[in-house]
């Protein structure tokens, strides 16, 4: 029965995939203004109006992996082995491989992300909790208060006045690129502190307006939680103070935001499109907003690519985990007693 | 980190003014636990709330006592007290004496958090009622258990030996309960595991704050009578409290009785029943349906219970109590000796026998005749829903993904092969164990349901024909649809909660009757509310449902159903969430309606009591369904007091009587647990756990008609066959139940959880 779940599930993810590869697909062929005609109309420029028609086809089987002359069914298989192969086409801003230029910036995406996600979450977490145990304090008005005032802004916002602040006005942080160009690449501490000092500000402006949220929703989860009989019974069995609040309440309250914190890795990697545009930090995003500006399509759809498949696969290991982590789910349905 | 603490630092003992009563005189010889001047009180807006009233008791060693009262009487604040585990922000005033053995006092209002840490569940454990959410859902039985003893310093090796020990007692294979997670068990295994884990570390007194209320009634027997055997080995002390009086009275030594917050009546289980003396005891044994007092004698307690900011001055009955005069509205009643152990609050205890007469119960248990067939109505020949041989089968497929037409899918048979008829101003009470498809019964008679195979025929026409066809039906759905009506078990989430009680009761109207008249269709619903007693109705109409006590939403959603003038209401559990008193009374209003409306009912019920008093006040029948099966059906008396199924015999014996001598006996049965509904046991399906099951029922499946005498009253059991059957020849079924030989009086029960 589980393992039909998970087969059933690994089925599902993989055809998301190729439905979103197929999409992109069509729509590299149908976009009005797509790359057929971009390719010509850059010739033309070039060359007058004395255009090769084989030579731009040339060209923009180079650039997209997709022959125009072909039929349709042989340019769909092409395109879809050459994917297979990991060549996403070249990219004509760059004139480069778009998954070497992926490659190179997925890390750092990656990098600024995760350590988003694991302080976003660590700090709501924790606040949420402390906040549910004193709750109607002070403390617990005051930051529901703020935690509601911060979630309320955009997170380019605020990345806007941080890097406008902190960057422009007081130059206390760098205002684009991954590290410093005057340390060496390598695992060195100099190239690490370089790291965390320019994606500082990316990420301050992701968790500053991410938190409130996940505190919030933690603090009503422990409520919740801590109103349950069981909690009552513990108390009653002589468990120690931190049993309870790790093994009891935190576990139950922090349950219901698995799957959105999972959701979330994928949310983030849409969200680092306008992010890294606004520092100026290559990654993913950036790319894609380049991409985007000079109708580099095939570095368009190669990050759009890689978006899509972080999101499947975040809701897919979410969905797979969970019922790890709580033995009433992946039951079946549970109480045999509901009819 | 912990703000919630349950523990409150005493303060001094809280003596209320102007009463001058006495009410430290419940002595016991040897007291394992005092109880005096105990009060709790909670700061509220309105005002101070006194949810337990200077309350003096004792404990007596190795005794069971019963403590009974309505919800809201105080008594689950009586079970926290005696732990010190008031919950915040109540306030717990009093003395709390704990002697263990020899001269040793505790005094556990004065000790110190570790101390009081080390008293809970060493020597005074708690099992409460809800034992799911008594679980942490998300660690194994196993996690519970190893984490109390760790936390109590207990050899771990050994006290898990004592918890293996506990759980085989409670007749539960202990390796498969340890690494279960708890909603992997069903409610009756949840709540023996929490009753074992309460005992894990071996403690002198055991609070049980309603045990066994969510549980089957068959189940709360069978665990009644595990209890005694428990309490006999570990020496243990038991306070029992329930509101279910019948329930305990056969199980406790002692039994008090609280109202208002207060003990009225304390005596020994034998003198409280046999001889009940203060007004409110008499009138609870009447209100509370049982088997034995005749039908005609059961009457609802009138009025309320107070309100615990406004406690009435003097007594707090006199406003309900037929005995009340100047003395009771003005003075506190202190205890009278009805004899040593026997007390009683009240003034006139020596005159309550006289005004309040019972029944010697027994002798004339009520036949279905006189006055009581007065609400019986003229039950036509023809009937109204009449359902052919109705399967309803469910398919449990955990979620519906490509790959699962590779499955088979399990299938649970809710309904199989039922045929029944519901005629005219008819009531028919489904009785049963959860889970045996009574409700999907029920919803099947009034087309909520669709079955798998078979017909429901609503005057002749087909239900389910005439919904797909709608147009050639000779009834319309429309009209079948409003015939047919329901009220649930909730009366609390079957209301709107943003809605007031005149737009609930308005929006069917509106719907069915579009040109009614604004002014007619408000008279309509006042001089309803009216009807049934909820007067003003002006006032009641404008309320919210939270504004209503449960007795009152559940006369609104009753309304609500009769407002279609439908032919048959179901009635789903509909009396089993009201508070024991009030369930009299809310049943008599349905057959009154009953009779005014010209309605039927099917009513459905997992307590036999409630079955009898229903069905048998308006003449009607009563069904027992065992695993979607009907297998015995007929007039409510005829199976009330000559049950022919063994299925029957059981439910018959799991309905506790008031009556004390019988002591809890071992069931006859021969397992707890109801077999898997996806996969039912071959031919007769109770031959897994029927005492008189021979070769033959594993086989063949008996049928209701066709055998017996011909009445009204069927049975689905060969032993009702004629002597040629060959049941009689074959042999007792005994193949699973090796161990039963060597020790039957209780190693039958081993197999109970398959």
């Amino acid at each position: 029965m589980i393992n039909k779940y998970y087969i059933e599930r690994t089925a599902q993810a993989v055809f998301t995939v190729f439905a979103v590869v197929t999409m992109t697909f069509g729509m590299i062929r149908l976009m009005p203004g797509g790359p057929v005609s971009y390719i010509r109309s850059q010739l033309v420029q070039q060359q007058g109006n004395q255009v090769d028609m084989e030579q731009v086809n040339a060209l923009v089987e180079v650039y997209t992996n997709v022959a125009p002359d072909d039929p349709l069914y042989v340019q769909y298989l092409e395109y879809m082995t050459s994917l297979l192969q990991g060549d996403l086409g070249v990219s004509m801003f760059y004139n480069d491989p778009v998954t070497m230029i992926l490659a190179s910036a997925a890390p750092w995406t990656v990098f600024v992300m995760s350590i988003s996600l694991v302080l976003t979450f660590g700090l709501g977490i924790t606040l949420g909790a402390v906040m549910a145990y004193i709750e109607g304090s002070r403390f617990d008005v005051s930051t529901t208060l703020v935690s509601i005032f911060l979630n309320s802004i955009p997170y380019y916002v605020m990345a806007i006045v941080l890097v406008y602040i902190l960057g422009y006005q007081f130059n206390w942080f760098p205002t684009g690129g991954r590290v410093s160009s005057e340390v060496a690449t390598g695992m060195n501490l100099a190239f690490l502190q370089s790291a965390f000092y320019h994606a500082a500000l990316p990420i301050a402006s992701l968790v500053i307006t991410g938190f409130g949220i996940q505190a919030l929703a933690m603090r009503g989860n422990s409520i919740r939680v801590l109103g349950e009989d069981y909690i009552r019974v513990a108390r009653l069995r002589g468990l120690a103070p931190h049993d309870i609040a790790l093994r009891y309440v935190g576990r139950n309250a922090i349950l219901p935001m698995y799957t959105g914190m999972m959701i979330a890795i994928g949310f983030m990697f849409g969200g680092s499109v306008i992010l890294e545009e606004i520092f100026a930090y290559p990654g993913i995003g950036y790319y894609m907003f380049r991409g985007i500006m000079a109708r580099d399509y095939p570095l368009m759809m190669g990050a759009f690519l890689i978006i899509t498949i972080a999101v499947v696969v975040g809701i897919y290991v979410a969905d797979l985990t969970y019922g790890k982590l709580d033995p009433r789910a992946g039951s079946g349905g549970g109480n045999r007693e509901a009819y | 980190m912990s703000k919630t603490d349950d523990t409150q630092t005493p303060t001094t003992a809280g003596t209320r003014t102007g009463t001058g009563t006495d009410r430290t005189s419940i002595r016991v010889d040897d007291p394992i636990m005092e109880i005096r001047n105990a009060s709790v009180t909670f700061d509220m807006e309105r005002g101070e709330s006194r949810v337990l009233d200077d309350v003096s008791l004792d404990i007596e060693r190795d005794e069971i006592l019963g403590i009974v009262g309505e919800s809201g009487s105080g008594k689950s604040m009586f079970a926290s007290a005696l732990l010190d585990a008031v919950v915040n922000p109540g306030i717990l005033s009093g003395e709390v004496t704990y002697r263990p053995r020899g001269d040793a006092e505790v005094d556990v209002l004065g000790l110190s958090p570790e101390e009081l840490r080390e008293l809970r569940w060493e020597e005074i454990s708690m099992v409460f009622q809800g034992a799911q959410s008594s679980f942490n859902p998300t660690i194994t039985i196993r996690a519970h258990f190893e984490e109390t003893i760790e936390a109590h310093n207990y050899n771990m090796e050994q006290a898990m030996a004592h918890a293996r020990e506990l759980l085989s007692d409670l007749y539960m294979d202990p390796d498969r309960v340890l690494d279960s997670y708890p909603h992997e068990l069903s409610g009756g295994m949840q709540q023996r595991t929490l009753i074992a884990l309460s005992l894990v570390l071996e403690p002198n007194v055991l609070v049980m704050d309603e045990p066994t209320a969510a549980l089957d009634l068959l189940m709360q027997r069978s665990i009644l009578s595990l209890l005694e055997d428990l309490q006999e080995k570990y020496d243990l002390s038991i306070v029992f409290i329930t509101h279910d009086l019948p329930l305990v009275a056969g199980l406790a030594d002692r039994l008090a009785v609280m109202y208002a917050f207060e003990f009225v009546e304390v005596g020994p289980a034998g003198d409280l029943i046999g001889n009940p003396t203060h007004p409110y005891t008499r009138s609870l044994l009447k209100a509370v349906p049982n088997l034995d007092t005749p039908l005609a004698e059961m009457r609802p307690i009138d009025g309320m219970a107070p309100d615990p900011v406004d406690v009435p001055q003097g007594c707090s009955y006199h406003p309900r109590c037929p005995l009340a005069d100047e003395t009771c509205r003005a003075e506190d009643p202190a205890y009278h000796s009805v004899s040593p152990d026997h007390q009683s609050a009240c003034f006139h205890w020596e005159d309550s026998a006289e005004a309040i007469p019972l029944s010697t119960g027994g002798d004339e248990r009520g036949g279905g005749d006189g006055e009581m067939r007065a609400f019986a109505g003229n039950q036509s020949d023809e009937p109204v829903v009449s359902l052919e041989n109705v399967d309803v089968h469910f398919d449990q497929v955990a979620d519906g993904g490509l790959l699962s037409v590779f499955q088979e899918p399990d299938t649970v048979h809710a309904v199989d092969d039922i045929s029944l008829d519901v005629y005219e101003n008819d009531v028919v009470t489904l009785v049963g164990e959860s889970g045996c498809g009574k409700t999907t019964l029920g919803k099947a008679v009034i087309g909520a349901q669709r079955p798998t195979d078979g017909t429901v025929a609503y005057r002749g026409q087909d239900i389910w024909e005439a919904k797909d066809s709608r147009r050639g039906a000779d009834i319309p759905y429309e009209h079948i649809r409003r015939s047919l009506q329901m009220i649930h078990q909730d009366p609390g989430s079957s209301l709107n909660p943003n809605r007031k009680v005149q737009a609930s009761l308005e929006a069917p109207l509106k719907r069915w009757e579009p040109d009614m008249d604004p002014d007619d269709r408000q008279e309509r619903i006042l001089s309803l509310l009216e009807y049934v007693g909820m007067s003003p109705p002006g006032d009641y109409a404008q309320r919210y449902p939270h504004q209503l006590s449960g007795g009152e939403k559940q006369r609104v959603a009753l309304i609500r159903a009769l407002l279609m003038n439908p032919d048959v209401i179901l009635a789903d559990e509909a009396v089993s969430a009201l508070d024991v008193s009030l369930r009299v009374e809310v049943m008599d209003l349905m057959l009154e309606l009953q009779d005014l409306f010209d309605t039927s009912y099917v009513f459905i019920s997992h307590n036999l009591s409630n079955a009898r008093y229903f069905s048998g006040k308006a003449g009607g029948r009563i069904g027992v369904m065992y695993l979607g099966e009907l297998v015995e059906i007929g007039p409510a008396e005829q199976i009330i007091n000559d049950p022919q199924h063994p299925y029957t015999k059981v439910l018959r014996w799991s309905t506790a009587d008031l009556d004390i001598e019988e002591t809890v006996e071992d069931p006859p049965l021969r397992g707890i647990d109801i077999p898997d509904p996806v996969d039912p046991p071959s031919g007769c399906r109770f031959h897994t756990r029927c005492p008189e099951a021979r070769e033959a029922c594993t086989r063949e499946q008996p049928t209701l008609g066709g055998h017996g005498d011909g009445t009204e009253h069927e049975t689905a059991c060969f032993r009702e066959y004629d002597e040629s059957h060959e049941y009689w020849d074959s042999e007792p079924v005994v193949e699973d139940d090796a161990d039963a030989t060597a020790d039957d009086e209780s190693g039958s029960w081993g197999h109970a959880n398959e």
